[in-house]
Order: structure tokens, then C-alpha cells, then sequence
């Protein structure tokens, strides 16, 4: 497992440094450069660092979700749609982190699904107030 | 909604997005990804009552995480506030099967905070929460950068400059934002109308110098990247702005002017 770490870590700063990550417009500044200077203040290393770590962190993320009952190919769609310092949190602490739903899977499941189609504005059938 | 936005969006689908059996729940942060993943912008409130009252008054259902176990166990509930009666101080949740459910808003509180007061509104690209602050702002888009389309986050960055006007970093990034989505004229006129403001300000001279020469050589191109480089040359400016504009006066030193513009 640490051997494996450690070579997708090598291969992955490989990549990385091959310039692999280089942005379209590299002259232009980029507003997390600009308005997040906190975000950036290590400088490029810095930032590749933090990149080859997201890269870990998604890996395992994925293999906790999946050893967590989690359809493997939903597993990467999922990890894919977080941020860094999610994924941060969820590597982490995965299994202390609060899981919201209810006592019963399959109405949690229904259930949950139709708080987030309320709020993203899908349906509305519960706003008739 | 967001099938007219062409987002594919069926139950199985979400609930594929958030649920993990093993724990018999959802992450809140997969939510919140989850709503990203639907191109709708995820805006976690400050937990303040006040700040969830503000929201359902725009008319912004608001998610909540509450703790609803008993004897000292945990048992953590999503549940949508829908409504607010500040005379009675009372919450109207929309709570597993109850539709409707009043609850005192100190009891509401009790259950509130255990999880930190976690409060998360989803908003359509564009719109803001009514109480944000623009620190808030900018973490949320700043994080959605990659995960949510250009096109939403332009949307919601040229919102937030709409709001706070004389913020020079919000129009900075509103005007980059709309180039990353393909908007060039709106970020054309982001830059100049920044640099109306202030001509010496080094982020618009930059990125506009850097946005002229993608189209041509132009004598205007090279005059803006000029003054970009003799603007960072006496200040103390952070190196990734340092490298950008030298990369800018080096395109605008090598690239080739039309016929007649030398």
C-alpha cells in the first residue's frame, strides 16, 4: 500500500512537472492569485504539492467509498465533483463526519433525494406554504 | 429546472451522488457536490439564525443538518426550513414524512448545533444568497472553480461585483471569468472598465494585454503590456503576478505586428 502511494506519488509529480497541469493562458493572472493570495502563498512547489496530495487523497476517497457499499463507478463520478479541501475532510475522517439521512436506507435514500431536488429547485412540491 | 438546463437529473441518479450504504447516509460535503454536479451553486451560510431567516425571507429554502438522537446518541437528519414565523419564533421544517412541521426556534437551535450550525442554501448560477459576505464569496467560487461550468461561475461572479461595485478584486475576477467562458467581449470590458477606475492597476493591464495579443499583435496589446511590466518593475507584487506579466511582455516582444502598426 505505501509502495503503491509512493509510486503513484512519483509518477504523479512526473506528470505534473512535465507541465502536464499547464494552464491555456499562463500569462494572465488568475483571480485565485489575485483574490485568494492566502491559497498560494508556498508559491509553485507549493501548489504541485498540494496536487500531488488531492491526487492521493482522491484515490483513497474512492476506495473508501467503495469499501463503504458504494457502486465503484458512481464512486469516481463522486470523488471527481469534490473539492481539494473536501477531499481533505473526507480522507481524513470518512468515517467521523456526521452522515445524515435516516434510521431506515431505503426511505433515506428517497428521502434525501427529494430534499436535494427541493433545494436545487427540481421539483417544489413541498414550498406550497 | 435543471432539465431545462440540460442536466440529466433522475432520483436513482442523486441518489447514487450522495448516499453511502456502510453509513446509512450522506456526507454533507457529497451534497454539496452533488448540487455543484446539477450546475447549481452550493452557498453554506454563516449559521447564524439571522443569516438562515434572510434566505427563507428571499424565499431560499435552506438545508440543515440537526442532530434529532436522544439520550446522548447522535443521530444525525437533513431537513429543509421553509418557512418562519419571527412573531411566534417559530421554524417550519419540512422533516422526513412531515410536510410541514413547526418547531420552536430554540429547540430548532438545540438540534442545530451540534453540527455546527451547518446551513447550505443552492442557488441557480447568478444569484446570490441574500446575507453573504464577500470573503464568503469568494472561498465558495474560488472552490467551484473546475467543478462548477465557466459559464455558471461568470454568471455568479459578475453577480457578486454587482453587488459590492467598488470591489476591484470582485470585477478582476468577474472579468476572468467571463473569458475562461468564452465571454471575451464582457471580459474586454471588465479590464478597461477597470482600468477607467485605476490606469495603473496591474491585474487588468496584464490580463487585458494578455486577452488583445490572443487576437493580434496590436500596438494597443503591446502598449498594455508594457505598462503592466513597468508597473510591476517598482513594486513589491507577488511572483506568480511577477512571472505572468514577464510572460505577457515576452509574447507582446515576439509577436508579430500587422502591416502598418510598427
Amino acid at each position: 500500500m505505501h509502495l503503491q502511494r509512493s509510486l503513484a506519488a512519483v509518477t504523479l509529480a512526473a506528470f505534473l512537472t512535465a507541465g502536464i497541469q499547464a494552464p491555456a493562458a499562463a500569462a494572465a493572472i488568475a483571480t485565485r492569485d489575485a483574490v485568494a493570495p492566502s491559497a498560494t502563498a508556498g508559491g509553485e512547489r507549493a501548489d504541485q504539492l498540494a496536487r500531488v496530495r488531492a491526487a492521493l487523497d482522491r484515490d483513497d476517497v474512492r476506495a473508501a467509498l467503495v469499501a463503504r457499499g458504494v457502486d465503484p463507478g458512481a464512486a469516481a463520478g463522486r470523488v471527481a465533483a469534490l473539492s481539494d479541501q473536501q477531499l481533505a475532510d473526507l480522507a481524513t475522517q470518512l468515517d467521523e463526519l456526521p452522515a445524515g439521512g435516516s434510521a431506515l436506507a431505503v426511505v433515506g435514500i428517497v428521502f434525501l433525494v427529494l430534499l436535494i431536488l427541493e433545494v436545487t429547485g427540481v421539483i417544489d412540491i413541498f414550498k406550497k406554504i | 429546472m435543471l432539465g431545462a438546463a440540460g442536466v440529466a437529473a433522475s432520483p436513482d441518479d442523486l441518489a447514487g451522488q450522495v448516499y453511502i450504504p456502510a453509513r446509512r447516509g450522506s456526507l454533507q460535503v457529497e451534497l454539496v457536490a452533488a448540487t455543484r454536479r446539477a450546475g447549481q451553486v452550493p452557498w453554506l451560510l454563516d449559521g447564524s439564525l439571522a443569516a438562515l431567516t434572510a434566505e427563507l425571507a428571499a424565499g431560499h429554502p435552506v438545508l440543515v443538518l440537526q442532530d434529532v438522537g436522544r439520550f446522548g446518541i447522535r443521530r444525525w437528519h437533513y431537513a429543509v426550513v421553509i418557512g418562519a414565523d419571527p412573531g411566534e419564533d417559530t421554524l417550519l421544517l419540512r422533516s422526513g414524512r412531515e410536510r410541514r412541521l413547526p418547531v420552536a426556534a430554540d429547540r430548532f437551535v438545540a438540534g442545530w448545533q451540534p453540527g455546527g450550525n451547518w446551513a447550505l442554501v443552492v442557488l441557480a448560477p447568478g444569484t446570490l444568497p441574500a446575507m453573504v459576505d464577500r470573503d464568503r464569496v469568494v472561498a465558495t467560487l474560488t472552490e467551484a472553480e473546475g467543478l462548477l461550468p465557466a459559464g455558471a461561475l461568470a454568471a455568479t461572479w459578475q453577480a457578486a461585483a454587482a453587488r459590492w461595485p467598488a470591489d476591484g478584486e470582485l470585477a478582476f475576477a468577474a472579468a476572468n471569468a467571463a473569458r475562461a467562458a468564452g465571454d471575451l467581449a464582457a471580459a474586454e470590458a471588465g479590464y478597461r472598465a477597470m482600468l477607467a477606475q485605476d490606469p495603473g492597476n496591474l491585474l487588468a493591464l496584464n490580463n487585458l494585454a494578455d486577452l488583445l495579443l490572443d487576437t493580434g499583435c496590436t500596438a494597443e496589446a503591446r502598449a498594455l503590456a508594457a505598462r503592466a511590466a513597468a508597473a510591476a518593475a517598482g513594486r513589491d507584487v507577488p511572483g506568480s503576478w511577477r512571472s505572468a506579466v514577464a510572460d505577457t511582455a515576452a509574447r507582446a516582444e515576439a509577436c508579430d505586428p500587422p502591416v502598418g502598426d510598427r
